[in-house]
């Protein structure tokens, strides 16, 4: 970790080729190597609602240790997520998942009786524990995810997209019924930006740049594990 | 028996008993003059300022429901209050303007170490326990605010009536002492109606009255404090 460092804009270049680099890790590869069918795209489509709770758990943490003026880009963040934009005809994105699930075959109820994943319970507490460390690493943990799916960052499409392609190959579904995987596809490269906002002003140091990469690589490190883990899912259903 | 019904009772019985303690007795009998009320005005700020951070990890513990009814709670706190037109720590800011304070007064303030414990503790409290104790450890500060429910005024009433009383500066005047006798008084029904849908049981019962009673005893610590940082002041 001691290289790309010395500048805001070298760290920044590390954060990329660490959420590009995710792409070709096993755990990754094996996701989204995945055969779907109907029965898996519903387990994942369900799964992926207790990921976005998660996001939701860690962003209020990171929003409680940050800044002032870091608490309000996170408030304005969490408006996309939690409420949706009213004017723009957007619901937060719980409904969305939840709505995406019909396309799936799935009703509102199923997001609330099926289980989590037990090895996906473990990685959202490692998040938890992340986004209540030291603010600039909490922040780094929760933004990396969103740079990870931001296609303007990863080459070859974000995941939010790849996971999109195999359900349109894989079931037929075309990307716009799709309606989560869409916006987040187009979301999360607005709100990628997130850590670079904050870096501008906060990583002048060495240090701080540190703490940011080092959230950074622990989340990435539970994403691994969890993108495995929802993969072990798939392939355990028939 | 009323479980909720009963269960709020004994939380206005507690916000009212809170004036009666020593801590808040001493606070309030602390004679005001200009350099104390800029004390107690840039202190205020930092206190609206751990607030935030104690909402943000209350949001973060809670259901995806409750986490929407803080989210709308922060808006007037930290984006803008539409009966002020500005955020509540800008609003602390501005108000300062009228006993001759400046906003770097505010950005190089110090937390004195009896405040910043109490900082911590409910840091502490709104992080690390069930988000019922949590949520409840937030909502009683502006429960104790609420002068609907505390007889003879909340905290902000009564000190915004010492600036009046003591220093001749009109309620009105002190902007955000003003906005908060009527902020809080919306902000804790809004919140206290979330105890209606999630209170089902015995324990749920304990979870809320744990953190009333944690952060009413940090809130007795840190109006002691502040009294006492009032009276070094001479």
């Amino acid at each position: 970790m001691g290289a790309g460092i010395s500048s805001i804009e070298a760290m920044w270049e590390e954060l990329v080729r660490l959420c590009n680099a995710q792409f070709n890790t096993p755990p990754f590869r094996r996701l989204l190597s995945a055969k779907f069918n109907k029965e898996r795209a519903q387990q994942y489509s369900i799964q992926m609602a207790y990921y976005v709770q998660n996001r939701r758990d860690c962003w209020g943490y990171v929003q409680g240790s940050a800044p002032f003026e870091i608490k309000k880009l996170i408030w304005r963040h969490e408006e996309d997520e939690l409420i949706g934009r009213k004017n723009e005809g957007k619901v937060d994105h719980m409904t969305l998942a939840i709505k995406e699930g019909e396309v799936f075959g799935l009703c509102a109820d199923a997001f609330q009786h099926t289980a989590r994943l037990e090895g996906g319970e473990v990685c959202f507490s490692a998040w938890i524990r992340l986004a209540q460390r030291s603010w600039l690493e909490a922040i780094a943990g929760s933004a990396i995810l969103e740079m990870r799916n931001s296609g303007e960052l990863i080459k070859g499409g974000s995941l939010s997209r790849r996971i999109a392609e195999l359900f349109e190959r894989d079931l037929g579904i075309p990307m716009k019924q799709q309606i989560n995987n869409a916006e987040h596809v187009v979301m999360d490269v607005e709100h990628a930006h997130l850590l670079m906002q904050v870096a501008r002003k906060y990583a002048n140091t060495e240090s701080a740049r540190r703490a940011i990469l080092r959230g950074a690589e622990e989340s990435l490190m539970i994403d691994r594990v969890y993108r495995g883990h929802l993969a072990d899912m798939l392939a355990a259903l028939p | 028996m009323n479980l909720v019904g009963d269960l709020l009772t004994t939380l206005d019985q507690m916000v009212n008993e809170q004036f009666d303690s020593i801590e808040f007795k001493n606070f309030l009998a602390v004679p005001l003059t200009l350099e104390r009320g800029r004390f107690y005005v840039v202190q205020n700020a930092l206190y609206t300022s751990n607030r935030r951070d104690c909402w943000g990890y209350v949001q973060g513990g809670a259901p995806l429901e409750v986490k929407r009814v803080i989210w709308q709670h922060e808006s007037d706190e930290l984006i803008n209050d539409p009966r002020a037109g500005m955020d509540h720590y800008a609003l602390t800011v501005k108000q300062g303007e009228v006993i001759g304070l400046k906003p770097e007064d505010f950005e190089k303030a110090e937390i004195p170490p009896m405040v910043r414990s109490c900082f911590y503790a409910w840091h502490h409290i709104a992080m690390h326990n069930h988000w019922l104790t949590a949520y409840t450890a937030s909502h009683m500060l502006e429960r104790r605010n609420n002068g609907k429910i505390v007889k003879g005024g909340g905290m902000s009433f009564r000190v915004g009536k010492k600036f009046e009383n003591e220093l001749g500066i009109n309620l009105k005047k002190m902007i955000s002492l003003d906005v908060h006798v009527v902020a809080d008084m919306d902000h804790s029904e809004n919140i206290s109606e979330m105890f209606e849908r999630y209170v089902r049981t015995t324990e749920d019962r304990d979870l809320v009255l744990k953190g009333a009673q944690e952060s009413l005893a940090i809130d007795r610590a840190y109006r002691g404090a502040l009294g006492y940082y009032m009276e070094q002041i001479k």
